[in-house]
């Protein structure tokens, strides 16, 4: 048996590691335990990057690469750079003079191969990210020694660690005469500043000088904001350069940076919305978050993101403003590189041949069910935790291991397309998942015992949380074909375990006493047959866990429970339901509480009902409240009409699907952006405008909405406009009770939406015509 | 997103555009109101139909919307045969 040593004290831990100016190194930061301090040491790092090719290829190329001003040294040798190399091959291995000449480099490189005689490798991880690597050290990590010195004292995976005590303090900057949220000014002046518990007063450029000392003095490791990235952070290098300050007089981190952002804002397209990132300000040495340009942050906190950036190896400054599926990717290379191989720069790997009808077959995703519209109790519901991820690890699917060469009588097969696992080596992907899942686990066991601490347990939902977010997308980047990691046939594996699972599972509850009422994909809502005498679901999860050897949870059993049905067939929506567990929690989804762009009218309505429903026991219960439903909805409705609700209740909120003057039809949203622009104030494709509707007929863009950022408190809004949407709200909760919009539109008085005006001119500009779209074609 | 062939719901509800051509030439409510039912019975199976993967778009709407009809029939058997 190996003896364990004694675990060692840490000095202190490593906070992060940034790229240095010089190009030549990077910089550790470290924070003493003793003292608290934090500690900036440089270090000679420049990692090479790889090619692999055929020898007599890769002696021309190190022959060319010699005198070649970018290149440090050029060194060839061998190795197995792709996790499918299963014997070794030539590789050169290339230094580059500068850090930052690695990407310039690497792509005269691929040019010199012609595109196709190279591929490359570790091309495109930070130098920072390969230190951590090649160091086997981590963010966060507690640490013996002093660098380069650095040892760590435990691995990343370590679940039970206690991270670095970080001061973390707020910022927050005024300008003189202007509320926040309003449109600044182009000249406008910083009248104070909040940092931590202190608020800085004064003439500007002494305001500014004060808070530099301020942050020395405090000296914080983490500066949190509410729209640093778009507003803070730019507003005080805009002033600092006005006051005649130089970035060395004004550094806002631990070391001077130039007045302008690492990264310039953009617009994006995810899951089929255009999204919107500000320009990031990092701040070396000292962590800048800002809330409103983070993904992860409102679920992960600190806590969370510290877990993150510990396995992924990316620094929190990166982690903060990155997707889950960055971190994710980071993981996977961590892992590939532990396993000794090395990180594709480009995947080429493109998706084979197949027939129209495999695709078809293969193509699809998960079950799901049209759920039966209306009033249900008795309703049972299950899921499997984590599923998808557990399916990779348990059927071992990756992309080097599905349809490998050495298993070609391999018994794991995925349902209907045959696709084959490896029995003999285990996947990266799996290999990446695996701890984390175990990791998730050990967290929720942690939270269900006994006399957890509060803080201990905030810290741990956390960390749950963002692991969670993780390994959602760790199924998605199989289907990404820009993944490194990725490979579609995986993608349609895991689709293909999962709807045989789901159609097995719907089986044994048919044998266990249940009715099939809804499922989606991993969920199942299930209904005794017999109400008196359920089968005991716990039992019935735990049997069906051992059965197919994936995690089944009971999530609960509800009072009551409604699904809805879509406007345009009446038919149910998978995702649109509404329900009160007999445990005392809501479960809501689809619903005006869940939406970004709901106005604060349909939420408080909402609450309304939702609360007057808490308190039925049953259906009959439900059924029976919706007369008062209906009068909690008249007296919503004559408030509305009387024209005194609060405006800012009735802020519409519209995300920005592509640059304002690209729009062909006027909507609301142009009106708003039209003022908004007029004002000062220009909007990405990707950001949010918000409005009250003033008057839906009006041509007039300054009539017919009035923009968040313009509101003076006073406005007349378009009260039909907002009968209507409490309309849709009030029909979208009690349509399966038998209320339509029709019947409430009669009962208020209420005009319905006007007919949108179909004639445009066709001279306008930018109209595209669109052939033989849609059914009304006439002949 | 990235997918490459229409799910089995997009290509049910493409050609249930095609199917509105036909409605338009039902004069008689009656007969409206059956083709509803029908279009209702080809949209109530979509998971079904999506489990099977069939490249014959029309068998799985025609499964659906038979099954829909013989669960209808069963559920009511003296009205289906009264009106014989």
């Amino acid at each position: 048996m190996a003896v364990t040593p004694p675990p060692l004290r840490p000095d202190g831990w490593l906070l992060d590691i940034t790229e240095s100016d010089d190009g030549r190194s990077v910089v550790l930061w470290t924070k003493e335990q003793r003292t608290g301090r934090v500690r900036r040491t440089a270090v000679e790092y420049r990692p090479p990057f790889l090619v692999a090719g055929t020898r007599s290829d890769l002696s021309l190329l190190a022959r060319r690469l010699t005198d070649h001003p970018d290149v440090h040294s050029a060194t060839l040798g061998s190795g197995r750079p792709s996790l499918f190399d299963h014997r070794s091959r030539p590789v050169l291995s290339v230094v580059p003079t500068r850090n930052p000449a690695r990407r310039a480099l690497a792509r005269s490189v691929d040019a010199l191969g012609g595109y196709e005689r190279f591929s490359l490798y570790d091309v495109d991880l930070g130098p920072p990210q390969l230190y951590h690597l090649a160091h086997d050290l981590y963010p966060f990590a507690p640490v013996v020694g002093r660098p380069p010195t650095l040892r760590a004292t435990e691995p990343p995976e370590t679940i039970d660690y206690s991270p670095p005590p970080l001061r973390i303090a707020r910022l927050e900057v005024h300008l003189v005469g202007e509320r926040r949220g309003r449109i600044p000014p182009p000249d406008g002046r910083i009248g104070a500043v909040r940092v931590g518990e202190t608020t800085l007063e004064g003439p500007e450029e002494e305001l500014l000088r004060a808070l530099v000392d301020e942050l020395a003095r405090t000296d914080p490791d983490v500066l949190l904001t509410n729209g640093g990235d778009a507003f803070d952070l730019p507003w005080l290098y805009r002033r600092a350069a006005a006051c005649g300050l130089s970035s060395a007089e004004f550094p806002l981190g631990r070391e001077r940076v130039p007045f302008r952002p690492s990264r310039p804002a953009r617009s994006f397209e995810s899951y089929g919305r255009v999204l919107y990132r500000s320009a990031s300000y990092p701040l070396p040495g000292r962590f800048h978050i800002d809330r409103e340009n983070s993904f992860l942050y409102d679920d992960a906190e600190v806590a969370g993101l510290i877990d993150a950036a510990r396995l992924s190896r990316l620094s929190l400054a990166t982690v903060v403003r990155q997707s889950p599926g960055t971190c994710f990717t980071a993981m996977e290379m961590a892992r590939a590189l532990e396993l000794g191989a090395h990180v594709p720069w480009k995947k080429n790997r493109p998706e084979g041949f197949r027939r129209a009808d495999h695709l078809v077959a293969a193509d699809r995703g998960g079950v799901i069910f049209l759920p039966p519209v209306g009033v249900h109790d008795h309703v049972d519901e299950f899921d499997f935790a984590s599923l998808y991820p557990h399916i990779m690890v348990t059927k071992n699917l990756s992309t080097e291991t599905l349809e490998c060469r050495c298993c070609p009588a391999s018994p794991v097969r995925a349902p209907g397309l045959g696709y084959r696992s490896c029995t003999r080596r285990v996947g990266l992907i799996p290999r990446t998942l695996a701890p984390l899942l175990e990791r998730r686990l050990a967290y929720k066991a942690a939270l269900k015992r006994p006399g957890v601490p509060p803080e201990e347990a905030a810290r741990l939902k956390r960390r749950v949380k963002m692991l969670k977010w993780i390994l959602v997308t760790a199924f998605g980047y199989q289907g990404y074909r820009n993944a490194r990691f990725g490979r579609i046939e995986c993608h349609e594996a895991i689709n293909a375990y999962a709807r045989d699972l789901l159609a097995r599972l719907a089986l044994e509850a048919e044998r266990a006493g249940y009715s099939v009422l809804h499922g989606i994909v991993d969920s199942l809502w299930l209904r005794p047959n017999d109400p008196e005498h359920p089968p005991d679901p716990e039992a019935f999860a735990a049997r069906m866990s051992e059965r197919f050897g994936l995690p089944l949870g009971y999530e609960g059993r509800y009072r009551w429970l409604v699904f809805l049905p879509a406007v345009t067939t009446g038919l149910g929506v998978p995702n649109r339901y509404y329900g009160y567990y007999e445990h005392g929690e809501f479960k809501l989804r689809g619903i005006g509480a869940r939406r970004h762009d709901t106005t604060g009218l349909v939420r408080r309505f909402e609450a309304e009902v939702l609360a007057l429903f808490r308190t039925a026991r049953d259906a009959e219960g439900v059924r029976a409240l919706l007369p008062r439903a209906l009068a909690r909805a008249d007296l919503f409705a004559s408030e509305v009409r009387a024209g005194t609700w609060p405006v800012d209740e009735l802020l519409i909120g519209h995300r920005i699907g592509q640059a304002p003057e690209a729009f062909v039809t006027f909507t609301n949203s142009v009106a708003a952006l039209r003022q908004l622009k007029e004002a000062g104030a220009v909007r990405g494709p990707g950001e949010f405008v918000r409005f009250v509707l003033l008057d839906r007929r009006s041509r007039s863009f300054r009539h017919r909405v009035r923009p968040a950022e313009l509101l003076e408190g006073n406005e007349r809004y378009d009260v039909g406009a907002y009968l209507e949407i409490l309309a849709r709200s009030a029909e979208t909760l009690l349509a399966p009770l038998g209320v339509g919009r029709e019947e409430l539109r009669a009962r208020w008085g209420a005009e319905p939406a006007p007919e949108r005006d179909e004639y445009r001119s066709p001279e306008g500009l930018g109209q595209r015509r669109l052939e033989g779209s849609g059914p009304e074609r006439r002949y | 997103m990235g997918r490459t062939a229409p799910t089995y719901h997009q290509a049910l509800e493409e050609r249930m555009k095609r199917w509105d051509e036909f409605a338009r030439l039902l004069t008689s409510p009656e007969e409206r109101a059956a083709f509803e039912m029908v279009r209702t019975g080809a949209r109530r199976y979509v998971a079904q139909a999506t489990y099977v993967g069939s490249p014959d778009l029309l068998e799985s709407i025609l499964l659906s919307v038979l099954t829909d009809l013989a669960v209808r029939i069963r559920a009511e058997p003296s009205t289906a045969t009264s009106r014989r």
